[in-house]
């Protein structure tokens, strides 16, 4: 069990027939990291992770584990753990059979595998529910259950499938965190699949985002956040997520209709059109911005979102707590030169 | 006022209950109750339709007369063979093709075609034919298979084990389609991601299939052997249509005995003790199996 | 990945070959039954030959015509099935849904009436239609095929309604229909696919029954599973004819089936895998 866990792929392809799920994905998950895969549904992050997991197989490319290529090997040969979404567990087994399953499988000693599943069941606080069977456990207990069953193996790899996207929003919340907890204190290299952008950015290390079956972005949640790489990795990321108004750029100077920005960097002296990104917390009220008229107002209690219109662009804004705004009201907002994103038009790739 | 109403709606129900369900409990109990106790009567008396003179009441005579009879404990050695000859072979045939069937996707329709016919046919024609076409000497396909594999031309009818042989041959064709849709029917509910659960838990092919396949499709495995049993013990129609019980008795099972007794040598008392017997082996077997079930 | 196509052709082929197992006496009978009798007793047996009708000809409207039978066996399985549905299916209904005093008991009974051995109960209606001048007559037959269909029937039915959900009921109360009214208008729709399955089998076993129909029936009451012993005497066995006899007594059956493949592969497997669970 000394071995690192680094996992890598590298060009794999994946087709159903004649729809392509993965189109050349290149990845290395350092070991020991707590590594997302983000993106919407059909993005191909799921096909990545049962890859990684040995349950589908790969048209084309390589996986590593450690250096050793197991591209064709089972499941059972690559020393990985799962959590399904569904949970999988074995519903005619106790609990402590369930997470005894693995165990016995390598003919593990009874003696032993009974100290390990008290530890595992243990660690995810669940060892007074050994008896119990699936069916009569709560959402919550049945998770904590396949944990208990994938940590009790000290795999290699860890393997979560939207782990969370079954339980109640509070419940979401403080499984989130002891996830994040038993992961550091367990130290395992753990690749976790969810297209929930705020769940990924509160618990991973470091972050790829999927989309259309290729990875667009790499990297930790607060450089992918910063600094996206196109439209669609901003607009994922972050909830409200960044506006877009078009613009036009020139040397220094980018020009929103009739307002103008000095940015630090010289883009060249042909113009060009451009698209701005601008995130709904970097905009304030400003009596010498660019003018747009209150459409709507959400109060949230800490925090007001407002649905402002810009020429024909709705954007929306975050403004502080006690802001009173009355529709229809005309009013100017600014925002940073760091604070702005610019894409271009045709390719929404970042300048 | 509340509790009134309340009762009154009740008993409304219950009312409403009891007029759907008394003609067919009334039409039950006269068909079948009342017979079956004219039944354990008759098989105190001695009741012989061709000598009438010989009739009378015999107490315990018939069952006495059982316990002693050969050709009773025959038919009753013979009846354990064929019950459970028939149903684990049944069982084993049919959860076999099963498991070898839910990996093939293309040709299930086909499949269902051919498993449901052996089902729909008549019992009765069923033994005809497998005694006319299959296993008749000389002309039967049997026949013809044996020869030409060099096994020569064995009497399939006329000898005692070989016609054994072929009543649970009959018997078995006719019945494993229906374990086997019932097992694949079984088999296409249990959940997926179980298995992936498994394969990464390193269990193999076998470890998978003894652990979570098997366990898992117990309920209905008990319940098609509760219900192939019951139906072995009480298979006539196949039987007395390919051997008639015969050659002799080498195939006469405890029912065909009673029903041989009473018809054919026309001694109804005997064949109704005969007949009381195989009731209670009947409803002993049924209960075992039914405790079996509530064992998990 | 080999080793699983390795597999997949090994199923498939001891899939095909147990497939000719059980598709090969039939379609056999159906081939014999356009043989000449000479053309039957060639050795080794032929596949190839010169096809006749006569042998249908023959059971149809021959001498030893087989159509009184058939007209028997469609009054005896009809009758039946009529009057069982009639019966079973307002008894399932109130032990499947209603509070019926003595549910379990009752339910157990029903289930216990379906495991009496066919021979125990032939011997006394044979003693008693006897003496009351009930043998040879469809009522007899019809009292006493009631045996086997009335609690399977009860049996299946419980099952399709135990799975509409309860709140049918209690909205169509609510709605003021009453409870007879409720019955009719809302759940017998709902249960029309379970009718029509206890119906086909009703019918497939009532059509099929052999042992009552040789026993108390004659020469009025003489179905087709009775008549096909006609083909066959000590001395000679009419093998074209029997083939084309049982493939005509068959016919209904085989033609329910074919027809209602799903329904009956749905009715053995729920069957089989809820009812009789719950009592």
């Amino acid at each position: 069990m000394s071995a690192a866990g680094r996992m890598s792929l590298r060009n794999v392809v994946k087709r159903y027939g004649t729809f392509t799920a993965l189109r050349g994905i290149t990845l290395d998950i350092e070991p020991g990291e707590f590594f997302a895969l983000l993106g919407p549904s059909g993005s191909g992050k799921t096909t990545t992770l049962r890859i990684l997991a040995g349950l589908e197989t790969v048209d084309e490319g390589t996986v590593m584990l450690d250096d050793a290529d197991v591209t064709h090997s089972e499941p059972g040969e690559r020393d990985v753990a799962m959590v399904f979404q569904s949970y999988a567990l074995y519903p005619h087994m106790t609990v402590y059979d369930n997470i005894a399953f693995p165990l016995k499988m390598v003919g593990m000693k009874k003696a032993e595998i009974g100290a390990a599943v008290r530890a595992a069941a243990a660690k995810v606080h669940i060892d007074h529910l050994l008896d119990r069977r699936p069916g009569q456990l709560s959402g919550g207990q049945q998770q904590r259950c396949a944990l208990a069953r994938a940590i009790v193996r000290q795999p290699r790899l860890f393997l979560l499938d939207e782990p969370l996207s079954n339980l109640d929003a509070k419940l979401r919340l403080e499984t989130r965190v002891e996830l994040k907890k038993l992961q550091r204190s367990l130290g395992v290299t753990t690749a976790y699949v969810t297209h929930d952008q705020e769940e990924a950015m509160t618990i991973a290390d470091r972050l790829a985002v999927f989309m259309d079956g290729n990875i667009v972005q790499v990297g930790t949640p607060e450089t992918v956040f910063a600094r996206p790489n196109s439209i669609e990795v901003a607009t994922f990321l972050g909830n409200p997520p960044m506006n877009l108004l078009p613009g036009v750029l020139c040397g220094r100077a980018l020009r929103v209709g009739q307002h103008a920005v000095a940015l630090a960097h010289d883009y060249g002296s042909t113009e060009r059109p451009v698209m701005l990104g601008v995130r709904p917390g970097a905009f304030r009220i400003d009596g010498a911005g660019i003018p747009a008229q209150v459409d709507l107002t959400e109060q949230l209690g800490d925090s007001v979102i407002a649905d402002l219109r810009v020429a024909d662009t709705l954007i929306r804004v975050r403004l502080p707590e006690r802001t009173r705004l009355a529709e229809g009201t005309q009013v100017r907002v600014t925002f940073d030169a760091e604070d702005a994103h610019l894409f271009d038009p045709e390719t929404h790739a970042r300048l | 006022m509340m509790a009134q109403a309340q009762v009154s709606l009740a008993g409304r129900e219950r009312r409403f209950a009891l007029t759907l369900f008394l003609p067919a409990f009334v039409v039950l109990l006269i068909t079948t109750t009342f017979p079956i106790v004219y039944l354990i009567w008759n098989s105190f008396f001695r009741l012989n339709l061709s000598m009438p003179w010989r009739s009378g009441f015999a107490g315990f005579g018939n069952y006495v007369r059982m316990a002693g009879d050969a050709r009773f404990w025959h038919s009753l050695e013979l009846t354990a063979i064929y019950t459970v000859c028939t149903v684990t072979l049944q069982v084993l045939l049919g959860l076999g093709l099963a498991l070898l069937v839910t990996r093939i996707r293309k040709g299930q329709a086909l499949l269902r075609v051919v498993s449901i016919l052996p089902i729909v046919l008549a019992p009765v024609v069923v033994g005809l034919f497998w005694r006319t076409l299959v296993l008749s000497p000389d002309f039967g396909v049997a026949d013809f298979a044996t020869a030409a594999l060099g096994f020569g031309h064995p009497n399939w009818l006329g000898d005692p084990g070989l016609a054994l042989i072929a009543v649970i041959a009959i018997h078995t064709w006719q019945w494993t389609p229906f374990v086997f849709m019932v097992l694949l029917a079984s088999l296409a509910s249990l959940p997926p991601d179980v298995y992936e659960a498994a394969r990464i838990d390193r269990a193999n092919a076998w470890q998978r299939f003894w652990h979570i396949t098997l366990p898992l499709i117990r309920p209905a495995i008990v319940i098609v052997v509760i219900l192939r049993m019951t139906i072995a013990l009480s298979a006539f129609a196949a039987l007395f249509a390919a051997t008639g019980g015969g050659p002799g008795t080498a195939t006469e099972i405890l029912n065909l005995y009673a029903y041989r007794m009473s018809f054919n040598e026309l001694s109804l008392g005997y064949g109704s003790a005969l007949a009381v017997v195989l009731l209670v082996i009947t409803l002993i077997v049924s209960f075992l199996m039914f405790s079996l079930r509530r064992q998990r | 990945m080999k080793r699983s196509t390795i597999r997949t052709v090994v199923a498939l082929a001891v899939a095909m070959v147990l497939l000719l197992v059980w598709a090969f006496p039939i379609i056999w009978g159906l081939i014999t039954s356009f043989k000449t009798e000479r053309d039957v007793l060639a050795y080794p047996p032929t596949v190839v030959f010169h096809p006749t009708l006569s042998n249908y000809w023959d059971v149809l409207f021959g001498a030893t015509s087989i159509l009184p039978n058939f007209t028997s066996s469609i009054i005896l399985a009809g009758a039946t099935t009529v009057l069982t549905m009639l019966l079973a299916v307002p008894a399932a209904y109130a032990l499947a849904r209603l509070a019926l005093p003595a549910k379990r008991a009752t339910g157990f009974y029903v289930l216990i009436t379906q495991m009496l051995p066919p021979v125990g109960l032939v011997i006394p209606y044979y003693l008693v239609f006897s003496r009351i001048g009930w043998l040879d007559t469809y009522r007899g037959l019809v009292l006493i095929y009631l045996t086997f269909s009335l609690p399977f029937a009860i049996w299946l039915m419980v099952s399709y309604f135990e799975d509409i959900p309860h709140e049918m009921e209690e909205a169509a109360l609510l709605d003021r229909a009453g409870r007879w009214r409720a019955l009719w208008h809302v759940i017998l729709p709902q249960a029309r696919g379970g009718i029509a399955v206890t119906l086909i089998f009703v019918f497939l076993n009532a059509w099929n029954e052999f042992l009552f129909a040789v026993v108390l029936g004659g020469n009025t009451v003489r179905p087709v599973t009775v008549a096909m012993f006609n083909y066959i005497s000590v001395e000679q066995t009419l093998w074209g004819k029997l083939a084309a006899a049982a493939m005509i007594a068959m016919l209904p059956v085989i033609l329910l089936g074919l027809v209602a493949q799903k329904h009956i592969v749905k009715g053995l497997t729920v069957g089989a895998v809820k009812g009789g669970g719950r009592r």
